[in-house]
């Protein structure tokens, strides 16, 4: 394994201020023959932001979606360690990935509201699980789309097709939609990689906020954008997760000299 | 210098001109073949228009087809036609689209998916007419139904299930994968998904595809003449929705009054039955559309 050119770092410590959310323990993705996530572990307090970084094709979205099992969805991926949600094991063999998907959200690099009417998009997770009473569907559509910062500007079109919205407001409406299903941990993989500056400081903002009800891991190619919206930072380079700590301790004080090097732009 | 050469030389110029003289030539060749196609069109369909258009009367429409004498009209073709073609539609698109969802959202790629599409595109290439006479052998002298709508329309209920399995297929393919994952994330099952985001979005090309099919069906020709008929009415109205009757459709009207039949007005009941056919195909092609395109937007908000 070409992991071992460094020696293994022990599991990074986590502050004790908060409870551990998710914990990954020697995961790795294969596609086929290729690996493309090598072993990593790391810990997710809770009520904090995430951010993964490392150049493209470094495995990050990949890590990110095995948090979910959204990898069941492809036959030739196969996942190996484990990744336990308040201490169980969300691979274990008795758990239903569609139970864990309502309890791990997930935002979409490229915005994908459905097809459909704005209010239907926000009500689709409450009408799947269940919830048909109109008055409650609107209640839940109203707070979600407060959260989620659009509600102001959707309010009165509430019927009118998803996809004639902006692509920021596609992107705030998929996290309402997510937000609207109530999880505990929102992943999130390149949210605002496809948005105008003012669009992506709105999704920063407002992932700032959600910190406060949820647990968030995003991926993000912009270092800025990670030292802007996280407490932890883990950094990984082909595969390997090479580094995880506090964000201002990554960006000041890597431990690790290729950190370093990507910090500082000697990488992608 | 590489400027130079490029603009300069005359051998590039030569290039040049060259491939402007290549590219107008295709342009020419393409918009000749476009032409050509349009223009043949537009000749067979106004020929059929102008040979049967005078034919056409109320009469013609509804009156019963004569044996000897002429005059006869197409009236329980026409019934016939749309009969078989609803019964056969009513067989197919259960089957066909449940077996493409399969195929399309659930069968992992290995071999039992690749023998069922490969068996599915096999039977698709196999001609009408053989369908017709295994269709005989089975629904007229096996199960002794003799000639029947419904021996008529379970042969071509077979004859079609491949095609409209590949049209479900394709419908679904154009959904976009980000859809199903959007779904799947926000904790849906596969069927929530399928039911609410997949089918809902491919709904319009599936309506499209069923309705070229049902325009298919309905000129189909040589897999009715020995399973639905060559008669309208033995002993019985010619309207009825009696399932083990003879049931002759316009199309295998067209091809018997040519073949077989004494009447001496054959050209003039050809034309007419022509004409008929093509409006009815015609009509099924614009309504694909229309239908389309109105539940594309009922469903999605679009």
């Amino acid at each position: 394994m070409t992991a071992t050119m460094y020696a293994p770092r022990a599991m990074p410590e986590v502050d004790a201020d908060g409870d551990v959310k998710l914990c990954v323990d020697g995961l790795s993705v294969y596609y086929g023959n290729f690996q493309a996530i090598k072993n990593a572990s790391l810990k997710v307090p809770e009520n904090c932001v995430m951010a993964l970084i490392g150049p493209s094709g470094c495995g990050k979205s990949t890590f990110v979606r095995a948090l979910n099992r959204m990898h069941d969805l492809s036959p030739d991926v196969r996942v190996e360690g484990t990744v336990t949600l308040d201490g169980e094991d969300i691979y274990a063999k008795d758990v239903d990935p569609v139970t864990i998907r309502h309890r791990i959200g997930m935002v979409f690099q490229r915005a994908n509201p459905f097809p459909k009417s704005i209010f239907e998009n926000v009500v689709y997770g409450p009408r799947i699980h269940g919830i048909r009473n109109r008055k409650r569907l609107m209640e839940i559509a109203e707070r979600s789309l407060r959260h989620a910062a659009l509600w102001d500007e959707v309010k009165d079109r509430l019927d009118k097709s998803a996809l004639d919205l902006s692509g920021g407001q596609q992107q705030r409406l998929c996290i309402a939609r997510v937000l609207a299903v109530e999880p505990e941990v929102i992943l999130m993989d390149e949210p605002a990689s496809a948005l105008d500056p003012i669009a992506t400081s709105k999704i920063e903002d407002l992932i700032g906020d959600l910190k406060r009800e949820y647990t968030v891991v995003i991926v993000t190619h912009s270092m800025q954008q990670a030292a802007r919206i996280s407490d932890y930072t883990a950094f990984f380079l082909m595969g390997e997760l090479v580094e995880i700590g506090k964000t201002r301790d990554i960006f000041f004080k890597p431990r690790d000299k290729r950190t370093e090097d990507y910090i500082t732009g000697r990488y992608g | 210098m590489a400027i130079a050469a490029t603009a300069g030389s005359l051998a590039a110029r030569e290039r040049t001109a060259r491939r402007r003289m290549v590219n107008s030539t295709m342009t020419a060749v393409l918009w000749g073949a476009a032409l050509s196609i349009i223009v043949l069109l537009i000749f067979f369909v106004g020929y059929i228009f102008y040979l049967g258009v005078p034919v056409i009367s109320w009469h013609f429409l509804t009156s019963p087809p004569s044996e000897v004498a002429a005059g006869g009209g197409i009236g329980p073709e026409i019934y016939n036609s749309f009969y078989i073609l609803v019964l056969t539609l009513i067989f197919t698109t259960p089957v066909a689209t449940a077996g493409g969802i399969y195929l399309q959202e659930y069968a992992r790629p290995g071999p039992f998916t690749s023998l069922v599409q490969f068996c599915a595109e096999s039977l698709s290439t196999i001609p009408s007419i053989v369908m017709g006479l295994f269709g005989m052998l089975v629904f007229v002298d096996l199960f002794h139904w003799h000639f029947s709508a419904i021996g008529g329309a379970l042969t071509l209920t077979i004859l079609n299930l491949p095609a409209l399995m590949r049209v479900t297929q394709e419908a679904l393919q154009t959904v976009p994968t980000t859809y199903r994952e959007g779904s799947m994330a926000l904790g849906a099952t596969k069927w929530q998904t399928i039911r609410r985001v997949v089918l809902p979005s491919a709904i319009a090309s599936l309506t499209t595809g069923i309705v070229l099919i049902a325009g298919r069906i309905f000129g189909e020709t040589a897999a009715l003449i020995f399973t639905a008929g060559t008669s309208v009415s033995v002993g019985r109205s010619a309207y009825d929705l009696g399932l083990f009757h003879q049931a002759e459709t316009l199309s295998v009207h067209l091809w018997y009054t040519h073949s077989e039949a004494l009447v001496p007005d054959v050209t003039k009941i050809g034309n007419g039955s022509a004409l008929v056919l093509l409006v009815m195909v015609l009509l099924f092609n614009i309504s694909a559309r229309v239908l389309g395109r109105a539940l594309t937007k009922r469903l999605t908000g679009k």
